[in-house]
């Protein structure tokens, strides 16, 4: 039995390196443990960091074969996208079944994908469906405010997100291509990207004190949220299908939701009750 | 910002609440471009992104604004005709123009909806409309979603104006017929309404498909194509007279979307309306059949026949409906059917008909894979065979199979 630490969050370029030598190694799925290492938790640290130095011998070591495996062995790049989103879901299993659904789809079935019905395929789609809608909502749900800057003329723009997956790498290419001409910064509990309009800057665990308590044009998106809803037909839970009540936190209008459900019904029929007026 | 601006947002968004395409739909990519230093915004490809839901189960993607609601006509239906007693409030073209920008760069939006009452002029209303979408694009080089809801008898210079700054265009035709528009909606006309509708689609597909001599592309014109809206339940007319205006209008005026509204009761309505709001089964019942027209190669005549007083079944739906009335074809071997007909099986779905098509060329599905899908097995059983699975011959002949598969629709009230 082989023991695999990953040591990054969330980890998919070790994945992939490690992979790759295993594979090249024959090391069969069952073989290997894969082991998550928590880089953030500091009472780990000493031995932590002596791994990190094994951990970088054995990279160099490995660096030959890697390459010759590299270019022996074809993946499908469906694949490799489906891998790549699946190892940013939060579960410490991604590592054994994304090289099990690899090892497979190398020795066993080359179009394994396809076979949806397939346990391992059905798991895997499932993590990938999970990261996905995590990035998705990630795009959708977080919000930005400003910060006064001292000079006055570059705005800067910080917003707080808990994904529940590591979905910021997923989606910072969005964000950078449409806010490209803005400073910005955006937190989550495990990593910060800074953007300052020419170059992304990656810093972990960042502090949500940066985060700004308030914001001059929030007030008016409430109050486009408070009027833009017809309370002639509500319709709660389809509300609550797309916008669990996990992502309320990260959002400033949710604050008016239980009011406005509560004066729905009344407001509706006051519109019936009241006479026609002409 | 002042809190003036507060109070005309609050009356020019509840006034927009009534109009059902929220969506921001496809219109190609569109980013900033490398050197351009102030572009803001992007296009993704895909449909615009939902960035919030309001209790009413509606996705936030817009600000969906009118840039005022003076009106000077009287459509019963509307909050905003002129014999409404609402509050009223007028936009500038600045304080529209800014909104949506620092709504945007706060990621509360994909772009604007903007919609307008009539006020002087129909030309000098959609005049002021196409100065924002100008300043948009020009003063702040937005790239995001740009939606103007056009005046049907505005000039076609203006029009064409629209098209290059908008991405979406459209025209509400409200109702299916002159008669209902004349009772209902008496300065509109529905035959000046499809001439508007008739000069955008020329002007779109001019876009999309033709070259001039140099090889060059007409101007842009919005890449995101026409809808238009309907309001159901408010006037008399059948789901049979509503699905063929929208045939109607798929095919001759290449219209991207049609968007029903169950008519519900607005603040201060008019006598000539219905008290009650329309049932939001049939909102429901004829996006589904539209659905079918569109993606599920059913036409018009197989989605009605059979149906009561030309209106669709409530307690089904029109494919379910269909199905329990042309059981013979019944039961079709998921391993072996061909498309069209997996398309036709009640709860099977076109993204579930593809998934099956690929797992068809590796194995044969069995009852368990498709529990596995998580299908509607329920649904399901009377209409397929599957390797290990054939319905009981009695089932489909069942007189009482409709009520076994009716859900009680679940529409809410609390």
């Amino acid at each position: 039995m082989k023991t695999i630490k990953i040591f990054q969050i969330p980890g998919t370029e070790e994945w992939r390196r490690e992979a790759r030598i295993a594979l090249h190694n024959n090391l069969h799925p069952n073989d290997i443990l894969w082991l998550v290492e928590d880089s953030t938790q500091s009472d780990l640290f000493d031995t932590l960091s002596i791994n990190k130095q094994e951990h970088s011998q054995n990279q160099s070591c490995n660096h030959r074969q890697e390459k010759r495996s590299h270019a022996s062995i074809a993946i499908p790049k469906s694949a490799i996208e489906l891998f790549n989103m699946a190892l940013c879901h939060k579960d410490p299993q991604r590592f054994s079944l994304c090289y099990r659904v690899l090892w497979r789809i190398v020795f066993e079935d080359r179009y394994l994908l396809q076979r949806k019905t397939d346990n391992d395929i059905i798991t895997l789609t499932a993590l990938v469906k999970a990261v996905r809608r995590d990035a998705y909502k990630m795009s959708a749900y977080l919000r930005f405010r400003k910060i006064d800057s001292p000079d006055n003329e570059t705005e800067r723009f910080v917003a707080w997100y808990e994904p529940e997956h590591y979905s910021l790498e997923l989606k910072l290419d969005f964000f950078k291509t449409r806010f490209k001409n803005m400073q910005w910064s955006i937190l989550t509990p495990y990593r910060a990207a800074h953007w300052d309009m020419t170059s992304m800057v990656l810093q972990d665990t960042p502090s949500r004190a940066q985060y700004p308590k308030e914001d001059e044009v929030e007030k008016y998106w409430l109050t486009y949220y408070a009027n833009i809803f017809n309370p002639a037909r509500p319709k709660k839970k389809a509300m609550l299908s797309s916008m669990p009540k996990k992502y309320w936190k990260n959002m400033p209008e949710t604050v008016l939701i239980e009011d406005l459900i509560r004066t729905a019904e009344s407001k509706s029929r006051k519109m019936i009750d009241n006479a026609a007026s002409d | 910002m002042t809190d003036k601006l507060a109070t005309k947002l609050e009356i020019l968004s509840d006034a927009a609440k009534y109009d059902a395409s929220c969506a921001s739909g496809t219109a190609g990519k569109r980013t900033a471009g490398k050197n351009d230093k102030k572009g803001i915004g992007s296009l993704t490809g895909g449909t615009g992104i939902c960035h919030s839901f309001t209790p009413d189960g509606r996705c936030v993607s817009l600000l969906k604004i009118l840039m005022t609601n003076y009106c000077i006509y009287d459509c019963h239906y509307c909050i905003n005709r002129i014999s409404s007693n609402v509050k009223r409030a007028r936009f500038t073209v600045q304080e529209v123009v800014d909104l949506t920008i620092n709504f945007y760069k706060r990621n509360y939006i994909e772009g604007l909806f903007l919609s307008s009452g009539i006020i002087h002029t129909p030309d000098y209303t959609m005049e002021s409309m196409v100065r924002i979408a100008k300043s948009l694009r020009q003063d702040h080089h937005f790239k995001g979603y740009i939606h103007l809801k056009t005046i049907p008898n505005a000039s076609p210079e203006l029009q064409t104006e629209a098209g290059l700054y908008a991405d979406r265009l459209s025209i509400n035709v409200e109702m299916p017929t002159q008669k209902s528009l004349n009772t209902y909606a008496p300065e509109k006309e529905l035959g000046e309404i499809h001439n508007a509708m008739g000069r955008l689609k020329n002007k779109i597909t001019e876009h999309k498909y033709d070259k001039t001599y140099s090889g060059r592309r007409p101007p842009r014109f919005a890449p995101g194509g026409q809808s238009t809206q309907m309001i159901i339940g408010a006037d008399a007319s059948d789901d049979k007279t509503i699905l063929t205006s929208s045939v109607d209008l798929y095919n001759h005026k290449k219209l991207r979307r049609v968007y029903y509204s169950a008519f519900s009761p607005i603040p201060d309505a008019s006598q000539v309306l219905p008290l009650k709001p329309a049932p939001l089964v049939r909102e429901h019942r004829l996006y589904q059949a539209d659905w079918l027209l569109r993606f599920y190669d059913f036409k018009l005549d197989e989605i009605l026949q059979g149906t009561k007083d030309n209106m669709l079944d409530m307690d089904h739906d029109p494919k379910l409906a269909w199905a329990l009335r042309n059981r013979d074809i019944f039961p079709i071997d998921l391993n072996r059917a061909e498309k069209h007909l997996l398309l036709r099986v009640p709860g099977l779905g076109a993204q579930t008909v593809r998934k099956i098509l690929s797992i068809r060329r590796h194995t044969n599905l069995s009852w368990e894979d498709l529990a596995k899908m998580r299908l509607p097995l329920n649904k399901l059983k009377p209409f397929i065979t599957v390797s290990n699975y054939r319905p009981p011959l009695y089932l489909l002949d069942k007189n009482n199979l409709g009520d076994m598969l009716k859900k009680p629709e679940q529409i809410e009230l609390f």
